[in-house]
């Protein structure tokens, strides 16, 4: 089995996410799958964290935990300093309100709403003022201040995940969480996608986590996990983080 | 942006669907509707015709009372008679205010009116009366006015060819002040009819009653054309103080007369609500399943619409929403889709009364004239608040189910 590396401390103090002993475990019929098998973990703020891995390597899983959208079976995660193990649902919806944005691989965009009126759901639920002038900010953010009242289906599939990273903005969120965000895009488009999330890292010191296929593009990032069967087989700089450094 | 909008825009996803579904609830409220309008309506209309009757009690020939009485209230033929003695009989009695004495009568209008449609409109209902003692009952009646109409007066007792004909009578027959109306007779005991011509001598404002319809003239003339100079319809009678208990020993007093009966409007009123009440009630059961039935379809468009979004709900939570979040806008969808077929429903029912109303009478007799369907404000109130009541109970379970959804799952059945 490949040893499991030293997590080395990016800069930034305090971890953002911290995992000891992860685990998702749940059962398929007879089977138990190890979807994440204690996983050793931490993301500071201000960098950009790539996670690689064959399907069925447990990357989704991962950040599923990470986000708080799933719970743990086993070891603890802290969010933003918080324990978070073995929150309830809806404690954990207080934990990623505002503190945490999601960009998803197939946008889930709101198709009887407009661009500008996707990007202020969030501001919907977390009853904060909705103001269109900053809704108009984030979406010149990711280049799409045009398309404000256009509907989702009008858009591309760059353009519509552009609108997705801006609904993931417009809360001003500390982490954002991307899974797969390049997966249904061609390979401009994914550049396009990636170097957006870049910019918003080392522009204005947001935290992102992402998933993907992609090891060109996931080798750009500042560090880079590689998984396999629910385990961090794998942990090294990233390109731009090698550049960094 | 608010949830109240956000609900609006997942209904207008699939418009036909919504639409489909806002219009059963629509239907079900409008029949529910127009049934508690009917049921009020109705039990108005026989109040009024009754009170515009003018008298409280009748007596009559023996015979079913209340034939007799819904031919009074709404005019028809088989009619019986009672010895017009029983007027100086009964008149004397210490509880009567005020009695008048009635002839009914039936008259064929052939070769009389310039319309040529036959069926029941080919007869008039003559009523000879007492001037005096019929408006000392119905004070209210007025005579018409304006060109052709202006001079309309009462006929003289001894007057022996002067009609006072009813709105409705004088506007069929398209006659005005002055002018001749024709009706043919057949006297008791001769087959043939006899042709009679009458000097119009006023034509009565409505008054939404069966007097609308009717041919009033002298008592003495309208027994002689008919060949009836001895014989009554009825005694109208007002009693001085109108009370169960009086009525009772009324009714003891004058019942030993072999040949007559007493009838109280008001039984006669409790006996017509309580005929239509069995049907009434049936139709009600309708209504109940109709509200049910979109009720449940309802709850199905809503499950239907929160599967379909499996995936948008764990999206929603994911960036925020919280279960509640959730649970309030599946509810609002369910309560706009009640709320808004309530809408329409009410505006189906307001429109739709007088096509309920002429098919309710097509099929049923109800004995009385007038609107029948009344549609309240606060009819309205009531549909609109009953609708938001099952709009809250129907949306229950699916705002349950999707506010239940846990995120990741959601999400990934949505892919």
């Amino acid at each position: 089995m490949t040893p499991i590396p030293e997590i080395t401390t990016a800069p930034g103090g305090e971890p953002v996410i911290r995992a000891r002993g992860l685990m998702r475990h749940y059962r398929r019929g007879s089977e138990t799958v190890r979807a994440v098998d204690g996983i050793d973990l931490e993301v500071h703020a201000g960098e950009m964290v790539s996670i690689l891995g064959p399907s069925g390597s447990g990357k989704t899983t991962l950040v599923n935990l990470v986000s708080c959208l799933d719970a743990p079976t086993g070891g603890q995660l802290w969010v933003g300093g918080r324990n978070v193990t073995g929150l309830r649902e809806d404690e954990l919806v207080g934990v990623r309100r505002g503190f945490l944005g999601f960009v998803f691989q197939k946008f889930h965009l709101l198709p009887t709403l407009t661009v500008a009126e996707n990007v202020e759901l969030p501001l919907v639920f977390l009853r904060r003022p909705v103001n269109r002038d900053e809704t108009m900010a984030v979406l010149r953010q990711v280049g799409l201040e045009d398309r404000a009242v256009h509907r989702p289906r009008e858009l591309s599939g760059g353009q519509m995940q552009r609108v997705a990273v801006a609904r993931a903005l417009v809360t001003r969120p500390k982490v954002l969480i991307a899974d797969e965000p390049t997966g249904n895009l061609d390979k401009a488009n994914g550049e396009a996608i990636f170097d957006l999330l870049y910019q918003l890292v080392h522009g204005q010191g947001l935290t992102v986590v992402l998933t993907t296929h992609n090891l060109a593009l996931g080798y750009g990032a500042d560090r880079v996990l590689t998984l396999e069967d629910g385990r961090v087989v794998r942990e090294e700089p990233g390109r731009r983080g090698r550049a960094a450094a | 942006m608010r949830f109240i909008l956000l609900a609006a825009k997942n209904l207008l996803r699939r418009p036909v669907r919504s639409v489909l579904t806002v219009l059963g609830v629509g239907l079900a409220v409008a029949v529910a509707v127009s049934l508690t309008g009917f049921n009020q309506g109705y039990r108005q209309s026989i109040e009024e015709s009754i009170q515009k009757l003018g008298f409280q009690v009748m007596i009559m020939a023996k015979g079913c009372p209340y034939e007799a009485a819904t031919m009074m209230l709404k005019g028809g033929t088989g009619l019986l008679y009672l010895p017009a003695d029983t007027h100086g009989k009964v008149a004397g009695d210490p509880d009567i205010q005020a009695i008048t004495p009635i002839f009914v009568g039936v008259a064929a209008k052939e070769a009389a009116s310039i319309r040529d449609d036959g069926g029941d409109t080919a007869f008039s209902i003559l009523a000879g009366i007492e001037v005096a003692s019929f408006l000392q009952m119905k004070p209210w009646l007025t005579f018409k006015t304006g060109p052709g109409y202006d001079g309309g007066r009462w006929f003289e007792p001894s007057a022996t060819q002067e009609v006072v004909m009813g709105f409705e009578a004088a506007e069929y027959e398209q006659r005005k002040v002055g002018d001749t109306f024709y009706a043919s007779v057949a006297p008791k005991g001769r087959a043939e009819a006899v042709r009679h011509e009458f000097r119009v001598v006023g034509v009565l404002d409505r008054t939404g009653t069966q007097d609308d319809g009717t041919v009033f003239m002298p008592l003495g003339q309208a027994q002689a054309i008919f060949g009836r100079p001895d014989e009554l319809t009825i005694l109208g009678i007002k009693l001085k103080e109108f009370s169960g208990a009086k009525l009772r020993e009324f009714e003891q007093r004058w019942m030993k007369l072999p040949e007559v009966q007493v009838v109280s409007l008001q039984q006669v009123k409790t006996t017509l609500v309580s005929l239509v009440g069995t049907a009434q009630t049936m139709v009600a059961a309708v209504a109940v399943v109709a509200v049910a039935v979109a009720v449940i379809g309802v709850v199905n468009t809503i499950l239907m619409s929160v599967y379909e979004r499996t995936g948008e709900i764990g999206i929603m939570k994911a960036i925020g929403a919280s279960r509640s979040d959730i649970f309030q806008l599946i509810w609002l969808e369910t309560l706009a889709i009640c709320v808004l077929g309530a809408g329409i429903g009410c505006v189906f029912a307001l429109l739709g009364s007088r096509g309920v109303e002429a098919a309710i009478t097509m099929l049923v007799d109800l004995g009385v004239k007038g609107s029948l369907v009344r549609i309240t404000a606060s009819n309205i109130v009531w549909a609109l608040a009953g609708a938001a009541v099952l709009g809250f109970f129907a949306g229950l379970y699916p705002a349950w189910r999707a506010a239940s959804m846990r995120p990741v799952e959601a999400i990934r059945e949505g892919e």
